[in-house]
């Protein structure tokens, strides 16, 4: 009997490795080790041993049931590794067809940048705000202290309103957002530290002029502020803005708002401020080293005065940028030509 | 402004001992800024100076010449080479000293096209390495003007250039082998380009530079002032010049100063070559000597002159032995005057406009440009000599009007002094005796106006350290004003500074005088300082939910367009709106930008035509400001192109909106997708208790598909599809789905908080419904009804819609989700069966509706 048991062992042990499936090792349990299966059927020839021998062949027995479910169980899991293995093959796409993508919408990138601009000024005290893009003479103009014969209050560089002229002066279309200084100046509400983002009109169309634009208008009024803060602040931007080591520089200008008045530059990112390029020759996107960002200035005495407020007491500075510039001098923006950000092709408007 | 500086010239007027780019980098930061810089004499490379030796017939060509040429020390050679050139220049001699352009030279054939390398070449046959130039070849044809076919005669066009470059006396300095740019002295020198701003017209000539560049860089000027000798200050000059000049000021607030100086005798040629150069690096053409000669003066001290021919100035009539000399009148121009200006163009003059005019007529526009008649010419001996103070708004009135511009009236309309006329003029006097001889005729008239009187104005030194935000000593703050030429006197911390007549416009108040010491001392010494320590403002909340819905809109698959504010007419008719009653623009730049939008669909609507071959599925959207009467009944609940009229009193608001559009090739319904997309806007900013009407009176508006949303009465939102007749004006194909949303009224129930209501804690059951029902029932009153037939009905979620083949004519079969739970326990299948029964019962009780079998 042992010998027959011995036999069996080996016969599960080949049948087992032979198995190609799942459904086949039921079968070979089924067949060998189930409740009437071969091991069943032969243990009950158990009693026609000696008494002795019994329980050696039924522990003996009992070892090849338990050591034929463990390889059942063995085999069992290789063969289901298997099956997913071959999920290689049988479930088998083309991964570099394209996805199927959720709808996307895209911001414009006057937006984008609007509130890029924002974000930076925002962390340092300074609020958002927005004043009319149409507005009276007296705030576009004569408040900043521009006299009533400045050429920008020509109908030749500013659009004017075909509207009746007002006790604060002709209807215009504010060509900057200075007006939004008047405007905040005359709320009193100290300290000024206001970014004052709109549209603006000018009489000018070319390949960096539209005739409507953006203008981001700082604003920063309070007792004893002076230079090293407008200094402070343009470096800041320059760097939050431009990218790390970016820094600014001022240099003389003149407008009729601010007095001193400064032209801001930003240091050229792709020469490092050098004005020499990688070719050893002139730097081509910037002039001597440095990119113009546009006008910055000491709040001109004549302009807190205009709007109540005591220049004495109280000093502050401005600048007003375009939007749409910063944009484009952005490094990698590439847009070359401004009028294409009013298009509205939706092929320049899903880059962004 | 900018100019063009030859920074070898500049250093004719102050002693600057630093390389150009030194120079630049420093003055740049202080005071003009140089914006770019061209080395001279780049171009002449390898054009070299050769005599001609000897010239022969060339044996195969009737016009050219063989001709020998000694060029010099070519390369390492210790002896002088002779080149043999085929040459075609009629004006060929021997002894002449000629250009020659060797081999590798840029040159223009013929002065014309591309500059292109100087080959070898074989010329019927006989070799030339090597070309003998005409003036237009090598770039300076304007500089030395030739007939066709004559070749640069050097010592001819250098004759009389007495200057250092050109070596032992000036033709002996032109030695064959000499590069040309070096005997015409331009090798070496820098021109820049150098921008002045506007208020600094001072600075916009030669000396005003010279006395930048002194103050910043510390250097000495080398410029004298020249006085105006013999001058008389007499109002009416007809009593103290025999033969000479009266001139009359008529507009009195219109010039403050008229000097005139009549020459006799002088002989109008071609300017020698040390001035065109000066011209030329200037990028103004020379013409004749004394023509020449006032644009030098103007270059050179940034005062206009003008030159007159006096014999073709029509003289009063003699009265009783007097009169019958020139006489020069400013006034403005009478009606009908005309004038035909240097330019050859003829213009029609207005009493706005001022002039000078001889006895009977304008003979030039003041302070832009002289006549044609009276200009100095070849035969010209005669002459009267004009520096002046015009008006800076009336020049630039009287430019803009005519549409003439010059570099005369870019000066003057930026504010000249009344003290600059005196020193140009003598300058002038100066350049013509000494290039055209002549003598000047009786004593100068010069007529003032007004009195000059230079201004006073007074800083403390706490203003300008607290300004600047460092300490400068005020021994330097007085340096500094001293060495721009600033009268100084110093009382305690207060410093009272004169200004020196060529600031006179720009300087107005002490806080200028804290401009001139920080510019000069350097704006990089001051340092950076980020303020810190201010408690922040919240931002305006339109500006906050415009962000936000911007986010949410482009979320969901919109891009974002920005369209112009101002649109044209055209397009407003295409979205059927009247101009007539619209914000008009008075100046428009083009029609296409004369009208202020009041409303963003016009622009939206050309941006689907624009893109509509470009996507098929196209989902656009804008948020920006359109321009109502404020006085209007703002927002529209009627019709969006009812937009009141009359004038414009007041200024117009600017109202924010939102428009989104969809434009779906394939899809016959777009406004439910614009509902939806408003609906979902609802959702996301909990505003709740929407009350949805149906549009049919605005024209803008499909009148069956368009629906205006409400809260507590006040409008949020349109929704629907644009009216057919639009988009067919616009030629959109298909059907656009549009959302319009007025921005102030959704802010003012919009909020980010939410409210969590809990789920029912037994399990929902689900059931579809489909009733048949009259085809005009409104599927909200529907579910209404539903909802309010047993408190179980959870939710009701419409599926489908249909109507048609097996559905009675004037029937709809309406097909819902029902969500039926309760809060007290599961219920049970035959109780969700009862639920359904109640839902019908209702709907049969008011609509009549029945369950589509």
């Amino acid at each position: 009997m042992k010998d027959q048991l011995d036999a069996l062992r080996l016969e599960i042990e080949r049948d087992v490795k032979a198995a190609k499936s799942l459904e086949d090792l039921e079968v070979i349990e089924v067949k060998y080790l189930g409740r009437k299966g071969e091991l069943t059927s032969m243990l009950k020839g158990l009693a026609n041993v000696t008494a002795e021998e019994r329980p050696v062949l039924g522990a003996l027995a009992n070892q090849i049931k338990q050591d034929g479910l463990d390889l059942i169980a063995a085999r069992r899991e290789d063969l289901a590794s298997s099956k997913y293995s071959a999920l290689a093959e049988t479930e088998r796409v083309d991964v570099t067809e394209p996805g199927a993508r959720p709808p996307e919408g895209h911001l414009h990138i006057m937006t984008h940048t609007i509130r890029e601009i924002t974000s930076i000024f925002e962390k340092i005290g300074f609020y958002r705000t927005r004043y009319p893009e149409i507005d009276w003479d007296w705030y576009a103009f004569e408040a900043l202290n521009m006299p009533p014969e400045h050429p920008a209050r020509d109908d030749w560089e500013t659009f004017f309103m075909d509207a009746p002229i007002s006790k604060k002066g002709k209807m215009v279309m504010t060509p900057h957002t200075s007006n939004g200084q008047i405007h905040e100046l005359q709320r009193h509400n100290f300290p000024i530290r206001m970014i004052d983002i709109g549209k603006c009109y000018r009489r000018q169309v070319d390949a960096t002029h539209t005739p409507m634009f953006h203008q981001f208008e700082g604003l920063f009024v309070d007792k004893g502020v002076n230079i090293t803060h407008l200094r402070g602040i343009l470096d800041y931007f320059a760097e939050q803005f431009f990218g790390p080591g970016r820094v600014s520089r001022i240099r003389p200008h003149h407008f009729r708002f601010t007095e001193p008045s400064f032209e801001v530059d930003i240091s050229c990112g792709i020469c490092g401020g050098t004005g020499i390029g990688a070719d050893k020759k002139k730097c081509k996107v910037c002039k001597r080293g440095w990119l113009e960002i546009g006008g910055a200035g000491m709040v001109h005495p004549n302009v807190l005065k205009a709007c109540g407020v005591d220049p004495k007491k109280y000093t502050g500075f401005a600048f007003g940028w375009g939007v749409e510039r910063v944009a484009m001098m952005k490094e990698g923006a590439k847009v070359d030509d401004i009028r294409i950000l009013y298009q509205n092709d939706v092929r320049f408007l899903k880059q962004f | 402004m900018n100019l063009l500086v030859s920074y070898d010239w500049l250093k004719e007027y102050v002693s600057l001992n630093v390389k150009p780019e030194d120079f630049a980098a420093r003055i740049s930061l202080s005071g003009p800024s140089v914006e770019k810089m061209f080395p001279q004499g780049e171009e002449l490379d390898k054009i070299i100076v050769g005599e001609v030796l000897k010239i022969e017939q060339h044996p195969k060509a009737d016009k050219l010449k063989l001709v020998n040429v000694n060029v010099g020390r070519l390369g390492r050679t210790t002896r002088d080479e002779n080149l043999s050139l085929v040459c075609g220049g009629t004006n060929l001699y021997e002894g002449q000293k000629v250009a020659v352009a060797l081999v590798g030279a840029k040159v223009r054939w013929h002065g014309q096209g591309d500059l292109i390398e100087l080959q070898p070449a074989e010329i019927r046959g006989i070799k030339s390495e090597g070309m003998i130039c005409a003036a237009s070849e090598i770039g300076l044809g304007e500089a030395f003007p030739h007939q066709e076919s004559e070749i640069l005669d050097l010592g001819k066009e250098l004759q009389g250039s007495f200057q250092p470059h050109l070596g032992k006396g000036g033709q002996g300095g032109i030695v064959p082998g000499t590069p040309l740019a070096n005997v015409l002295g331009l090798s070496g020198d820098v021109v820049m380009d150098i921008e002045v701003t506007s208020n600094r017209p001072d600075a916009m000539g030669m000396v005003g530079l010279a006395r930048e560049a002194s103050a910043i860089l510390k250097k000495p000027m080398k410029w004298k002032e020249l006085a105006l000798k013999k001058t008389s200050h007499v109002a009416r000059p007809a009593s103290h010049v025999d033969g000479g000049l009266s001139v009359k000021i008529d507009a009195k607030k219109a010039c403050s100063r008229y000097i005139g100086v009549r020459m006799q005798g002088v002989k109008v040629g071609r300017s020698p070559w040390w001035l065109k150069r000066r011209l030329l690096s200037a990028g103004i053409r020379p013409i004749n000597n004394l023509v020449d000669i006032t644009n030098y003066v103007m270059l050179e001290t940034g005062q206009p002159m003008h030159v007159f021919d006096t014999k073709k100035l029509l003289t009063p009539p003699l009265k009783g032995g007097r009169g019958g000399f020139p006489s020069i009148h400013v006034r403005f121009a009478r009606a009908n005057e005309k004038i035909q200006a240097l330019d050859g163009k003829t213009y029609q003059l207005d009493d706005k406009i001022l002039v000078i005019a001889d006895a009977e007529r304008p003979i030039a526009v003041a302070g832009v440009m002289g006549g044609e008649e009276t200009g100095a010419d070849e035969q010209t001996t005669d002459i009267v000599l004009e520096a002046a103070t015009f008006d800076p708004v009336i020049v630039r009135k009287g430019s803009r009007k005519l549409n003439l511009q010059s570099d005369s009236q870019l000066r003057f309309e930026k504010g000249l002094s009344q003290m600059a006329p005196t020193s140009a003029m003598a300058r002038a006097i100066e350049l013509v005796t000494k290039l055209a001889g002549g003598n000047v005729v009786g004593a100068p008239s010069d007529v003032q106006t007004e009195k000059y009187k230079p201004m006073t104005y007074s800083v403390t030194t706490d203003e300008v350290t607290g300004l600047i935000g460092v300490e400068v000593k005020k021994s330097e703050m007085i340096d500094v004003l001293k060495r721009l030429g600033f009268g100084i006197k110093v009382t305690g911390k207060t410093i009272k500074a004169t200004v020196p007549w060529w600031r006179d416009h720009d300087i107005e108040m002490g806080r200028d005088l804290v401009e001139e010491i920080a510019r000069v001392i350097g704006y990089a010494q001051i340092p950076s300082v980020v303020p810190v320590g201010v408690a922040p403002r919240p931002t305006d909340a339109i500006l906050q939910w415009e962000d936000r819905l911007k986010d949410a809109t482009s979320a969901v698959g919109y891009t974002e367009v920005f369209s112009w504010s101002f649109i044209s007419e055209d397009l407003l008719r295409k979205a059927g709106y009247d101009p007539k009653n619209l914000l008009h623009v008075q100046n428009p730049l083009s029609s296409d930008w004369a009208v202020m939008r009041p409303s963003l669909i016009p622009g939206m609507l050309q941006a689907v035509a624009d893109n509509q071959e470009r996507e098929k599925d196209l989902r656009l959207f804008e948020c920006s400001n359109v321009y109502l009467r404020t006085t209007y009944n703002v927002p529209r609940t009627t019709s969006a192109q009812d937009v009141g009229s009359g004038t414009w009193d007041g200024l117009p608001d600017e109202v924010p909106e939102m428009m989104a559009v969809i434009r779906d090739a394939d899809d016959n319904e777009p406004w439910r997708k614009a509902k939806g997309f408003v609906e979902y806007l609802l959702d996301t900013y909990g505003i709740t208790d929407v009350h949805w009407k149906r549009v049919s009176q605005d024209p803008s508006w499909h009148p069956g598909r368009s629906a205006q949303a409400f809260k507590n009465d006040k409008p949020l939102a349109i929704i629907g599809e644009i009216a057919p007749q639009l988009t067919e004006k616009f030629k959109i194909k298909g059907k656009v789905g549009a959302a319009l949303i007025n921005l102030r009224e959704f802010v003012e129930f919009a909020k980010t908080s939410k409210t969590y209501t809990p789920s029912l804690p037994f399990p929902e059951a689900k059931r579809d419904l489909a009733l048949v029902v009259d085809r005009n029932v409104d599927y909200r009153d529907l579910e209404l009804a539903i909802t309010r037939a047993d408190e179980r009905i959870i939710k009701v979620e419409w599926f489908d819609t249909y109507a048609g083949m097996g559905i009675a004519d004037n029937k709809k079969s309406v097909a819902m989700h029902l969500t039926i739970g309760s809060r007290e326990k599961t219920l049970e299948s035959a109780e969700v069966d009862g639920v359904l029964e109640n839902a019908l019962l209702a709907c049969k009780e008011k609509f009549g509706a029945t369950v589509r079998g």
